[in-house]
């Protein structure tokens, strides 16, 4: 299936984040050490005494797409999206941000680029105590050089945006943790960036506040369309809210790929686990099942599946069927079948293979 | 069999190098006092080293000088000429916007007092100073602090210097600074900028090294430039901290500015304290001790207020209560008596004079039986060992060898006998203290200091810190110093035993009750904003200038952090653990000592820590009434201005206090990180 693909937002080759003393010489004394694996040569740092903390991590990262990376606590999914933002300096690779390399920008563009296209939301909120709500989300204006009036202006705009019109003149201390985090989510659009960074933003919350926000947070970006990168550590928020998935585990990248395809077809073991206890029929889709064969058996019932249908309920209206059924495209033709069995088998992919 | 732990092997050399050194004592003399041979001339080479290096910088050291006169002069015209209705009325606007009605009756009253007192000049004399000290010691703390958190490469070496700083005795500043600066109030005002910068340095380091990263981030990503970051977002955001810092420079400033009373020639407060003691008229000394303590209360509860509470009160009040005094002031001079012919607590003075008399010619004998009971039977056997202090005149009877024998042969066996039951370290520490017990501190032989704190190092921080405390040691014992520095350590030992007994005591008690701690906890607040002078006034009411009166002064400022860290200890043990502990059927006993008491550990050795060096500062001030430590050798260095001497016994006091801090803070170190803190 070719289509013309829009040039990438972020574009990462071969990034490397390595701590401890000396860390760029480190490295390329144990990539050449190594003869090029990655594998080996992070092998050797840790050996040496260093933390490869991100290793040879590669993938880009499309216009408007929301990219979700989910691994556990010490994957490097922190320190990853610290190193594209270049809040921390990686050690080797490139970072194109639309084709800028960023890892060798200067201070000065470092400070425009977060001026007028970066965005981001951190785990803790990282509200400034000292500040008013409405001051924390002008900031970045104020950093623009806005004037005091059109800042105002913006920033309610953009908390009328994440539905906290009126709290305007309260602090951070004043507001629940639900409610600070919709003031971070504010500064990082007031100045409506085109990219955002999202550092697990939902993980200090509440289950129920944590769902809600996730709604919004979809609402919100149907509306911006923004290129976003969201770290996560839990797989129901990645399934939810992802284009993409990139999983991590130990600094690197063992799977990137939509939500079907990390459900349906897990590269390993380690990611396997992360879905057992995902309802899956809820985040898989027909699409991800279906097949176009060139002659069609016979499929005497409709009971009108859609492609992008979720497993769930397109089950709910075939359960009964033995036969396979077609699968309709949203554009009216049939993009595939399916055989009902089959959408069965794929909420049970536990069974050993 | 257990391998011995390296504590035991440690213990284990202690004691045979002590042993070593008692035998061979009477027959090489060296063992117990260093070669005079061996000791380098250190304190003439400082001598003559600093008086060179002073005479080039002595046209600096006269220009700041006179620099610095100007915002002093004028600090001092002020506040002297000023009606003493608007000074006080000014104050009382400030006491009222920052504190309301109840920061504001102290205001008054504690004002009040003063001017009644007839110390009012005095007391503005001292004030100018501190109102010029601390907007500089703000300035240096705040630049050195930002310097330092910007700078990392630098940021070890300040933290070295602020900790050297902080443990080299005040007055050892004062003799350096004399003479370069010559006599006179600016050296008082120099020695209290120096003296109270390193607070405020170290809390703006502290308070930006909190700031979250999350938060700091947050700047950087939304563009601010470094500068930017610093000011508009870290700063404010340590602002508490920083404020924290304010509180102490002043308070250091305001103490640091009373100390330096001592090289007279400014009619301020604190000399007027040192005169009346002097004379021994302890109830005149009294009242100005208290105006002293009255200052130091409301510097405290003012920038307190300030750094504390958001809440301030209405400003039109204030401005009130300042037009209000400005009418007075208008009229105050027609009207009113001048601030020179107050003397409300004259008669009051006396009467206690005499009422003091009185009291100690009746009780005499009690105060006496007390002192000499204490100095017989504690403190001179810990100062020259039971060998010498057992006389017939005052123990009824002859300490003979056989007895030396006999306690070791005990302590001897008992140490075996802990060793065979697993726990061998302490057996052999308490041979350690019989043996310490019958040589005496001061007697103390110096291969066995070496030797037994190079051991204790070793075990509290490896072979660094080992290392560190042997070369400090050796230095004083190079110096020359090492007879006046056994009498520092002995006093400090005795006074921070019955520190850490008591202050434990009162903690531990007021840990289980409120009702304890609703009562200490304002006298710690009050003892710990009393400048340090002030203690030495009631020990010498009752007990006449001498050693104990020191032992006493000592001991009555340093408890305060052993009862405070005692306490906080205690009181933060985990919720958790406590439910724990309960669920698991403890008593309430076996709680405190299985599980809060371990826990607490770390902090409570922290506040041994604070205890010991609290002593250590206390001990120069204590050479005012009569010791022979290293505090005399620097208070007789100030007087004679032998720069030498004062920076050479400065520094000795400096490396006991450090190397003490080091080895308390090691094991403090290594306790919270066995408990996994």
């Amino acid at each position: 299936m070719l289509q013309q693909l829009p040039p990438p937002a972020i574009s990462c080759k071969g990034v490397w984040q390595v701590y401890g003393a000396n860390p760029e010489q480190g490295l390329k004394q144990a990539l050449s050490d190594a003869g090029g694996s990655a594998d080996e040569a992070a092998r050797l740092l840790r050996q040496r005494g260093l933390v490869p903390a991100v290793q040879d991590v590669t993938f880009d990262v499309l216009e408007g797409e929301v990219f979700v990376i989910m691994g556990l606590s010490g994957s490097g999914k922190s320190t990853l999206i610290r190193t594209i933002s270049r809040l921390v300096q990686g050690t080797a690779g490139s970072i194109l941000i639309s084709g800028e390399d960023i890892l060798t920008a200067s201070k000065q563009r470092l400070i425009e680029l977060r001026r007028n296209k970066l965005g981001m939301v951190f785990q803790h909120f990282g509200l400034f105590p000292h500040m008013t709500v409405c001051e924390n989300v002008g900031f970045p204006l104020k950093m623009q050089g806005a004037d005091k009036t059109s800042r105002r202006k913006r920033a309610l705009e953009v908390l009328e945006l994440v539905g906290l019109s009126g709290r305007e003149d309260a602090y951070p201390r004043e507001l629940s943790g639900g409610q600070r985090q919709r003031v971070g989510i504010a500064r990082a659009l007031a100045v409506n960036p085109d990219l955002w960074f999202l550092d697990e933003p939902y993980s200090a919350l509440d289950p129920l506040i944590r769902r809600q926000l996730q709604d919004e947070f979809l609402r919100i970006q149907a509306g911006l369309q923004k290129t976003s990168v969201f770290i996560t550590h839990d797989i129901t928020e990645a399934l939810k809210l992802a284009d993409r998935i990139a999983i991590m585990r130990d600094g690197k990248i063992v799977q990137i790929g939509t939500p079907d395809e990390i459900i349906v077809n897990p590269v390993d073991d380690y990611v396997r686990e992360f879905s057992r206890d995902v309802p899956k029929g809820r985040y898989s889709h027909v699409s991800s099942m279906m097949s176009l064969p060139d002659r069609l058996p016979n499929m005497p019932d409709d009971p009108k599946i859609g492609a992008e249908m979720t497993v769930d309920d397109a089950l709910a209206s075939c359960m009964a069927l033995y036969q396979p059924v077609p699968v309709w495209g949203a554009d009216g033709k049939m993009a595939g079948i399916v055989h009902p069995s089959q959408l069965a088998s794929a909420l049970q992919s536990e069974r050993p293979a | 069999m257990k391998r011995p732990t390296p504590a035991v092997w440690a213990a284990l050399t202690a004691v045979l190098v002590g042993a070593a050194c008692i035998t061979l004592s009477p027959y090489f003399h060296w063992v117990t006092s260093w070669p005079a041979g061996a000791t380098l001339p250190v304190t003439s080479w400082i001598g003559t080293g600093l008086t060179a290096a002073f005479e080039l910088l002595k046209p600096l050291a006269r220009t700041i000088s006179t620099l610095l006169s100007y915002p002093m002069m004028f600090a001092n015209t002020v506040l002297v000429n000023s009606p003493y209705s608007l000074t006080i009325g000014i104050l009382t606007a400030l006491g009222w916007y920052l504190g309301g009605i109840r920061l504001t009756l102290l205001v008054v009253s504690g004002l009040g007092f003063v001017l009644f007192s007839g110390y009012w000049i005095a007391s503005m004399n001292t004030l100018a100073l501190v109102f010029v000290s601390v907007p500089f010691a703000l300035l240096v703390g705040f630049a050195v602090g930002l310097l330092a958190n910007e700078f990392k490469s630098i940021n070890r070496v300040v933290e070295t210097t602020l900790d050297v700083m902080q443990t080299v005795p005040t007055f050892a500043y004062l003799t350096p600074l004399l003479l370069l600066f010559g006599f006179g109030p600016v050296v008082g005002l120099i020695a209290s900028i120096i003296y109270a910068a390193p607070p405020m340095a170290r809390n703006v380091m502290l308070g930006l090294q909190r700031v979250e990263p999350e938060i700091k981030e947050a700047a950087i990503m939304n563009g601010a430039t470094r500068v930017q970051q610093l000011f508009l977002i870290e700063v404010p955001s340590a602002v508490r901290q920083i404020m924290v810092g304010v509180n102490q420079t002043i308070m250091a400033a305001l103490s640091m500015v009373i100390i330096a009373a001592v090289i007279g020639g400014f009619n301020d407060i604190g000399w007027e304290v040192l005169l009346t003691m002097r004379k021994a008229a302890f109830g005149q000394s009294l009242v100005a001790g208290l105006v002293i303590v009255i200052f130091a209360i409301l510097a405290d509860r003012m920038s307190g207020a300030l750094a504390q509470s958001e809440v301030r009160y209405s400003w039109r009040i204030a401005l009130a209560v300042v037009l209000v005094s400005v009418a007075l002031a208008t009229v105050e001079r027609s009207l009113l008596p001048g601030p020179d012919s107050y003397s409300a607590f004259k008669g009051l003075a006396a009467a206690a004079d005499s009422y003091l008399n009185a009291f100690t010619a009746a009780n005499g004998l009690v105060l006496d039986a007390v002192k000499n009971g204490a100095m017989f039977f504690v403190l001179l056997p810990l100062k020259i060992g039971l060998g010498q202090a057992v006389l017939p005149f005052t123990w009824g009877f002859m300490w003979t060898k056989w007895m030396s024998a006999a306690v070791y042969a005990v302590f001897g066996v008992v140490a075996v006998v802990m060793a065979l039951r697993g726990s061998a370290v302490l057996g052999l520490s308490l041979l350690i203290v019989s043996g310490v017990m019958i040589v005496g501190i001061a007697n103390l032989p110096w291969p066995f200091m070496l030797v037994s704190l190079g051991a204790l190092g070793w075990v509290a921080g490896g072979p660094k810190l080992a290392a560190f405390a042997v070369t400090m040691i050796m230095a004083i014992l190079l110096m020359g110093l090492w007879e006046p520095a056994l009498l520092s350590l002995y006093l400090c030992t005795a006074a921070v035993s019955v520190c850490v007994v008591l202050g434990g005591l009162i903690g531990l008690v007021s840990s289980v009750s409120p009702a304890t701690w609703s009562v200490v906890r304002p006298v710690c607040d009050f003892f710990q904003t009393i400048p340090l002078f002030v203690f030495l006034i009631p020990v010498l009411m009752f007990f006449q200038i001498g050693e104990f009166s020191a032992f006493l002064a000592i001991c009555a400022y340093a408890i305060v952090p052993m009862v405070r860290y005692t306490y906080h200890g205690l009181t933060s043990t985990p919720e958790e653990l406590l439910e724990a502990a309960v669920a698991s059927g403890a008593s309430d006993w076996q709680v405190m000592r299985e599980v809060r008491i371990p826990y607490s550990l770390p902090t409570i050795l922290l506040g041994l820590n604070q205890t010991v060096l609290y002593a250590f500062s206390m001990l120069v001030i204590a050479a005012l009434i009569g010791t022979t430590d290293l505090g005399q050798q620097i208070y007789l260095a100030l007087g004679q201005g032998d720069v030498g001497l004062g920076v050479a016994a400065g520094a000795a006091m400096a490396i006991l206090a450090l190397v003490a801090d080091r080895l308390v803070q090691a094991f403090a170190m290594k306790q919270r990180q066995a408990l996994g803190l």
